[in-house]
């Protein structure tokens, strides 16, 4: 009895044995001998940063070839969730940084070309009576300001065979190139109201910009400046509030003034006002300038 | 005599247990490797990235260089697949597009980038901004 216990222990002990030498020697090998070398990766598994860099060069390309279809399938090979609001956030973070603002531009018109903002979008402030409409990603209105490129090449023809991974197929032209937003008439100053809503918290000057057809317009200059400052930005860079939204931090007790690089009515003197809410107290509001193209 | 026959018959079974063990043990660690828990490749470089891409990425720059015509962009651009000349990522990386058939077009766009970074100048079919 006792001597066939130990026989079945012993067996046991060298499996054990056994197995411990088994995983020493695999992981001496996968360490040691043979390590992993990362060759052939994908560039869903690039580091966040190089993912970065690879994302605004989409939106370079993009830009230059105006071929929606192509920068669609490489935006995929990244594997983000949501790949608009990854762009614009990218978008409004270079921008921030001020050291590549074609990069940003580039960046928030892809975003806005992939057109998955919401089909009617409410600005910020719940106290606003105005809602805009704003085309869906798959409405012809779009595909008309997608083109809004500062380059004039055509977009290109698809091509036949491509990358085995994922882009041969989905290649696709773009519609033939419309005109861009800033042709035609300059813009007017259409509506100037200040806005009076606790739930924004810095006082903001917004601007929106509409062609003449009511559509917004992405992809808009906005120029800004004050007393020893001055500050570009862009339309659309926060597609979630509209392509032709953007906005602009004021700071109490200094004096603005603002206007679209492309020309028209100029807005001098813009100083945060106060609002008083309804238990008395008081706080800056915000102004709200929409421009049109007659 | 018995005893000794014993005492080998044991040691042989023990070493048996062992060489099972080990490759019970290997096979073990292979299924867990593969399929339970395989190897995820994150925060990789894109030096490491496949032929493919790297082609793609190449394109993309020569891209966006034909319409920038920013030749310092185009080397930033291209600095970050790796400290090889960039000259020599641009020929391969044509070489590929090439043998794949891309579209002369966009084969035409490579040799475009090659060339300028070659001369060291911007190509003088590059449009105007």
């Amino acid at each position: 009895m006792r001597n066939e216990r130990r026989g079945s222990l012993y067996l046991l002990t060298g499996l054990v044995i056994g197995m411990v030498i088994g995983v020493v020697v695999g992981v001496r090998h996968a360490w040691l001998v043979d390590p992993v070398n990362f060759t052939n990766t994908a560039p869903a598994s690039l580091r966040t940063d190089f993912k970065d860099q690879y994302r605004a060069l989409i939106a370079a390309a993009y830009m230059a070839n105006g071929d929606l279809g192509r920068a669609k399938a490489r935006l995929e090979l990244l594997e983000d969730q949501e790949v608009y609001l990854k762009l614009s956030e990218q978008a409004q973070r270079t921008l921030a940084e001020g050291r590549y603002p074609q990069e940003a531009r580039a960046l928030g018109l892809l975003a806005i070309a992939l057109g998955q903002a919401p089909s009617t979008v409410a600005l910020p402030s719940p106290a606003l009576t105005t809602t805009l409409q704003v085309t869906s990603a798959t409405s012809p209105a779009l595909t008309t300001t997608q083109g809004a490129t500062p380059s004039s090449t055509p977009a290109s023809t698809p091509t036949p065979t491509r990358l085995p991974s994922t882009l041969a197929p989905t290649f696709t032209p773009l519609p033939t190139r419309t005109a861009t937003p800033t042709q035609g008439a300059p813009f007017i100053l259409d509506r100037e109201e200040l806005v009076c809503d606790a739930n924004i918290k810095e006082p903001l000057i917004q601007v929106i910009v509409l062609d003449a057809a009511g559509q917004q317009v992405p992809g808009m200059q906005v120029i800004v400046t004050w007393e020893g400052g001055e500050e570009r930005f862009y339309t659309g860079l926060k597609p979630e509030l509209g392509l032709g939204y953007t906005d602009f931090t004021m700071q109490p007790d200094t004096a603005y003034n603002l206007r679209l690089a492309s020309g028209g009515q100029p807005m001098p003197n813009l100083v945060a006002a106060e609002c008083e809410a309804a238990d008395s107290s008081r706080y800056l509001g915000t102004w709200r300038l929409v421009f049109v193209q007659p | 005599m018995w005893h000794n026959t014993t005492d080998m018959s044991r040691w042989f079974f023990f070493l048996l247990a062992i060489a099972f063990g080990v490759v019970f043990g290997v096979v073990l660690g292979l299924l867990f490797g593969w399929f339970v828990y395989p190897v995820k490749y994150v925060d990789t470089t894109p030096d490491s990235l496949g032929i493919d891409y790297k082609s793609d990425y190449v394109l993309m720059v020569a891209e966006a260089y034909k319409a920038e015509g920013d030749l310092g962009a185009a080397l930033r651009r291209l600095a970050l697949l790796g400290n090889r000349p960039p000259g020599d990522i641009v020929r391969e990386a044509t070489l590929f597009a090439e043998n794949q058939g891309y579209s002369d077009l966009d084969v035409n766009l490579m040799r475009l980038l090659s060339s300028a970074l070659e001369s060291g100048v911007p190509s003088p079919e590059t449009p105007a901004p």
